[in-house]
């Protein structure tokens, strides 16, 4: 992977940590919630895709730092 | 039916954003505290509703002195609905928007690295005090990364670690942020064996009334 690639493996995982956010943290006002289990499996499984790409990155002496992704 | 995107204290005026489904945002004060929702028509998720949830919330933030983000969930009935669910919550809720005044919210994710431990250990004896060594290793680094960035923080929430992966969220003053993302950057370097994945600064989802210290 080359260092290009990292601005997109950043945006990546800010999107899907902000879905995590919005789907499931945030307070909770009404009891329950219509997510269908399959869209959530998806963003887990995105999110562990995701921790493997920065490990692999990591191996290849990229630290990934990804604090001014929103800036 | 009627979508909530998050608690606000002393908004100064709506962001000009549309909210779900390109639905008007509005104003809803109930008892002492101010929601801002939208009409919807459908208790549907997708991701383009999720977004756009994500971007009000966001555009609250600027236009406010705090927001309690909500969680995107089925939507209310109708107002007597959601007033009743809000006022039940009241007091927690006021305690949470004042808590979260003047703070953002940024998450961590810290991949350690894989076990050492060789599985053809001779004993089993010898296995498990290999687990158990690896164990506390993996432990102190959590600590090592956890305790100089929780000291910068007013709360943290969320820890959860599962395998090799530690999260955490903090919950930083803004005043307090640039010092917080200069350990982060710190720590990296004094921990070439980890990955840090930080991520933020985000309103303040994983602080509303259920979130711990």
């Amino acid at each position: 992977m080359s260092m290009d690639q990292r601005p997109d493996l950043r945006q990546q995982v800010t999107l899907l940590e902000l879905v995590d956010r919005v789907l499931n943290k945030g307070v909770v006002l009404s009891g329950d919630i219509t997510l269908s289990v399959a869209d959530v499996d998806l963003v887990y499984v995105g999110l562990r895709v995701l921790l493997s790409s920065v490990a692999t990155l990591e191996e290849q002496g990229m630290p990934v730092a990804i604090g001014d992704a929103l800036r | 039916m009627i979508h909530v995107y998050g608690i606000v204290d002393e908004l100064d005026s709506l962001p000009p954003l549309e909210g779900v489904g390109d639905a008007p945002l509005a104003r809803r004060r109930i008892g002492d505290l101010e929601l801002v929702v939208s009409e919807t028509p459908r208790d549907e998720v997708t991701q383009e509703a999720v977004l756009r949830h994500a971007e009000v919330v966001e555009g609250l933030m600027t236009h406010s002195r705090a927001v309690l983000p909500a969680q995107f969930s089925r939507p209310f009935a109708d107002g007597e609905e959601l007033a009743s669910a809000v006022s039940a919550k009241a007091p927690e809720l006021a305690e949470s928007l004042s808590r979260v005044r003047g703070c953002v919210e940024l998450g961590l994710r810290v991949v350690a690295p894989a076990s050492e431990s060789s599985p053809s250990a001779e004993s089993g004896a010898e296995y498990l005090r290999a687990r158990l060594d690896d164990e506390r290793r993996r432990s102190r680094l959590i600590a090592d990364i956890d305790e100089p960035l929780a000291r910068l923080s007013q709360a943290t929430a969320g820890a959860r670690a599962t395998g090799n992966v530690f999260e955490r969220a903090y919950l930083v003053r803004e005043e307090d942020l640039s010092a917080f993302l200069d350990t982060v950057r710190e720590l990296e370097t004094e921990h070439p064996e980890l990955a840090l994945a930080c991520t933020g600064p985000w309103p303040p989802y994983s602080f509303g009334a259920e979130a711990g210290q």
